[in-house]
């Protein structure tokens, strides 16, 4: 297997064709797109209001506003990147009204962060400077798939929300629900190379958590 | 300078990791990547645990919109087509 990712196709599905539909009132056409979206739409306003309560609001008022704003869809982004934005904008406009109010390129990658601990690599007085003082554990060694059981899962999850807002939001909508680097900085509005900051400490956290459970 | 000249250390390859699997990394840099990795079976490892980790992130997510969520967009749905 490649261990790099394969690229992604985008989907064949023509956008226009929906809209079409749901202007229509093609009510299978809806439930389709919300089947499709509402969980991923759901990881964006995360980052802007306090609960899950809050953020259940953001998208439906996002729904709501999708559907006004419909006729004005004219397919320059994808589909799914418009609804989006959409979200993204409720969020940030109902994070003002909730104090909790920071433009998501302010959240963006700041400072160092080490993938792993810097005293697991041999210091600068070792001939072999920044080399493994001992190699990481072979996982595929550990009883029978423990990295995908279930209670790793859900002490996953459990890292994956006290992650940094802005790490949580891009390894969600990256690697929880499968959207593309594309749709992730169209929707946050960061560039590529802040978006892979973020990714990279973010799924370098989680990978830190699974060691720590593992080697426990 | 000979390729066997250049290095990078499992602390870089660490730091390196994502861009590298993104193909972020210029030719070059994604070279070198995959030289160290042809001789260090840790940093193998670390990938492999890096791969894994984002294939088990990929199975925590909650897929299922709640029926009383769908109930309140279908509502939606139909007054805004009377609307």
């Amino acid at each position: 297997m490649p261990i790099q990712a394969q690229q992604r196709v985008p989907p064949v599905v023509d956008d226009l064709d929906v809209v079409g539909r749901l202007r229509a009132g093609d009510e299978r056409a809806f439930e389709a797109l919300i089947e499709q979206l509402h969980p991923t739409m759901l990881a964006v306003p995360r980052a802007h209001v306090r609960t899950r309560a809050s953020a259940e609001e953001v998208v439906q008022d996002a729904w709501v506003a999708v559907l006004k704003g419909l006729d004005r869809f004219e397919g320059r982004s994808s589909l799914k990147t418009w609804i989006m934005r959409i979200v993204a904008n409720i969020a940030m406009t109902r994070g003002v009204r909730e104090a909790r109010s920071t433009p998501f390129s302010s959240l963006a990658a700041e400072g160092e962060e080490a993938a792993v601990d810097a005293d697991r690599f041999r210091g600068p007085q070792d001939a072999f400077t920044g080399h493994w003082n001992a190699y990481p554990r072979d996982w595929s060694t550990l009883p029978e798939q423990a990295p995908l059981g279930r209670e790793t899962l859900r002490a996953l999850a459990h890292e994956l929300e006290a992650l940094p807002d802005a790490q949580r939001t891009v390894v969600a909508l990256r690697d929880v629900y499968g959207c593309r680097s594309e749709e992730v900085c169209a929707t946050l509005e960061i560039s590529a190379a802040n978006q892979r900051v973020l990714l990279h400490r973010g799924r370098s956290r989680l990978r830190a958590a699974l060691e720590r459970r593992f080697d426990d | 300078m000979t390729e066997s000249d250049q290095h990078i250390t499992c602390q870089e390859v660490v730091e390196l990791v994502t861009d590298y699997l993104e193909r972020a990394l210029d030719a070059d840099e994604a070279s070198l990547f995959e030289e160290h990795l042809n001789f260090c079976d840790g940093c193998i490892t670390y990938v492999e645990q890096m791969r894994v980790t984002v294939e088990a992130v990929g199975q925590i997510g909650e897929t299922d919109v709640p029926a009383d969520t769908r109930e309140k967009l279908l509502t939606a749905f139909r007054d805004w087509q009377h609307a």
